[in-house]
């Protein structure tokens, strides 16, 4: 069984003049839902690029662990599953063919597919409509089928970038049911956000502000470090002192 | 990891087809182009010049000059048009005729005397390849009045003919297959895949295909091979039509044409690789296709303007394009049979091109990923 961590050691990336990340030190601990909450701008997705593996950091290591022994990049690959913030589906692609090109891409068995995308179908109770074209899912919908796609392959590494964001309250709490479902098989899922109540129900919280790891930790333990009750009372603060 | 999987290549493969399929755009594009290019240069589009308007002033109106315009006439080239109140300059000012010819009043008797006689020929010069076009049976027409018409036909001492070899009747609609060829290759190849790689990045399928197990290298193969028979099938049906309903003849091999055409799509599809790498827009990466895949293919492969007349500059810029040396290479093959060891240079440098240009775009298209 794969246990992964990842931590990164003062990370930096810079396009051009701007800095999207400066000297960041993540700790990703096994086997927990991680959150990285900030604002639009804070580097959430250069963030979750560099630990994809689709960006190389300008200074700094992202260092991989495998139940605690160092591992190359190369060695947790195969069971990453990265679900980008924007729209990076096919829109003329049914949800049907979407997992079928996934299952060939990943090279999956022909039993363990079937009996895998029938539980992913009924989880996210996308199975009426599986002819469906992806340009025409509604926007929950569409993440759910981004979702599946990722999980197809049952990652033991699983980075989400801003999956929730513009999907309804209503499809959010489900998603958010469907990220505890699988946080119980104790894999890595690393989530980014800028919705700061969903900060609460990750078990750590990593907080970005325009390039800076303001904190991290147990969400309480953050809270109460920093002596504030929600979460954007920290961000606000920090804005203030600038 | 490492190694080439060919099932993930497939997959690739696989969803291109199907994108194709339902895109009315690329599919209308890719069957469309080869009908409507057979169509225009099969029937519409003739560099022949024929019945061209012919405006006679005939001030001697004898048996002579009655012979000399059925000789015009029966050329096939021209048609006599009666002058009517204008004379032949008028005819030519208003554009009622393209060509004007003067016969002086004597011209029969000084014929029957056996002396010296003068017909006038004028050419609207404003449309230049016409006029050269024309200028070129003039020749032929003087040979036929010669022989025609003397008291005693000339004893030439000295003859000399032009035959003209491998096309003896030069129809223009010989050329189709090579240049249809190059100029389909040239542009749906380049065009249709700079499309198909642009739409993954501007969709954001790109990033995800990344994340995924899948080797640029199998994202390349898979993406291209589809476009790859597309655009051979299109070659193809240019083939058929032109063979089948034009007559036009193949004299060489059809392996060796096939390999040409093999190695020009390489390279044209590599063409369409790069650009779209580097624009990464499908708006940006159409307007790049055209002009630098339809321009070479149709101006400066030597499909319509050889590329011995061109400035020194240009010639010399010729030889950095495959549609030249596959140009070279096909007509060569179509028809004149050439060999494989007659065609050594042009292969060897489409050979090159399409290996360097393979190796740029997937150079590229490894680094840009950071």
């Amino acid at each position: 069984m794969n246990s992964f961590s990842i931590r990164t050691n003062d990370l930096k990336k810079s396009f051009g003049g701007t800095n999207a990340l400066q000297n960041v030190s993540f700790d990703f601990s096994a086997g927990l839902l991680h959150g990285i909450i900030g604002s639009d701008g804070a580097g959430k997705t250069t963030a979750m690029r560099l630990l994809a593996g689709l960006l190389k950091p300008s200074a700094g290591a992202i260092h991989y662990y495998n139940n605690g022994v160092p591992a190359a990049f190369g060695e947790l690959r195969p069971s990453l599953a990265y679900m980008p913030q924007q729209a990076s589906l096919y829109p003329d692609l049914s949800i049907d063919e979407h997992l079928e090109f996934f299952r060939e891409l990943y090279c999956l068995d022909p039993a363990f597919y079937a009996r895998r995308s029938a539980e992913l179908l009924e989880i996210t109770r996308l199975g009426k409509f599986r002819e469906r074209r992806a340009g025409q899912l509604s926007g929950g919908m569409y993440k759910k089928l981004g979702l599946m796609c990722a999980l197809l392959q049952s990652p033991s590494v699983l980075l989400l970038d801003e999956p929730t964001n513009g999907v309804d309250p209503i499809s959010r709490r489900e998603f958010w049911e469907m990220l505890y479902d699988l946080a119980a098989d104790k894999i890595l899922i690393i989530i980014s956000t800028a919705y700061m109540d969903e900060a609460e129900r990750c078990s750590r919280v990593h907080l970005l502000d325009r390039g800076l790891l303001l904190g991290a930790g147990e969400p309480r333990a953050v809270l109460k470090e920093n002596g504030a009750a929600k979460f954007e009372d920290i961000f606000i603060r920090q804005g203030a002192g600038k | 990891m490492k190694s080439f999987n060919i099932h993930r290549a497939y997959s690739i493969a696989r969803k291109e087809v199907m994108h194709i399929l339902r895109d009315p755009f690329t599919l209308s594009l890719a069957l469309g182009l080869p009908v409507m290019l057979v169509t225009f240069f099969g029937y519409a589009i003739d560099f022949e010049v024929k019945d061209i308007n012919l405006a006679v002033s005939d001030r001697d109106n004898g048996p002579s000059s009655r012979r000399l315009k059925e000789i015009f006439a029966a050329s096939g080239y021209f048609r006599l048009v009666e002058t009517g109140q204008a004379g032949p300059v008028e005819m030519l000012d208003s554009n009622r005729a393209s060509a004007a010819l003067f016969i002086e009043p004597d011209f029969s008797k000084k014929i029957k005397g056996g002396s010296r006689v003068m017909a006038q020929f004028v050419l609207d010069g404003s449309d230049n390849s016409k006029a050269a076009a024309v200028m070129g049976y003039l020749p032929g027409i003087r040979r036929a009045a010669q022989i025609r018409m003397a008291a005693t036909p000339p004893r030439e001492r000295l003859s000399a003919e032009t035959r003209f070899l491998y096309n003896p009747e030069l129809n223009s609609r010989w050329f189709t297959v090579p240049g249809l060829a190059a100029i389909i290759i040239g542009l749906l190849a380049i065009l249709l895949t700079a499309l198909t790689v642009a739409r993954e990045w501007e969709n954001g399928s790109m990033e995800l295909l990344l994340s995924t197990p899948v080797r640029p290298f199998e994202i390349i193969a898979g993406k291209l091979a589809p476009y790859g028979i597309l655009v051979l099938a299109g070659v193809s049906f240019v083939y058929l039509v032109s063979r089948l309903v034009f007559g036009v003849p193949f004299a060489g091999s059809h392996l060796l044409f096939l390999a040409a055409c093999l190695l020009f799509i390489t390279a044209a599809l590599s063409q369409g690789l790069l650009i779209s790498v580097l624009t990464r827009q499908q708006q940006v990466a159409m307007q790049f296709s055209m002009i630098s895949g339809l321009l070479p293919s149709m101006l400066l492969s030597g499909f319509i303007f050889p590329v011995e007349s061109m400035p020194a500059f240009f010639q010399y810029l010729t030889m950095l394009l495959p549609p030249r040396w596959f140009m070279a290479a096909a007509r060569g093959i179509t028809l004149k049979g050439a060999d494989l060891g007659e065609l050594a240079v042009p292969f060897l440098a489409l050979g090159l091109l399409s290996a360097g240009m393979l190796a740029l775009a997937i150079k590229k298209f490894k680094t840009d990923l950071e």
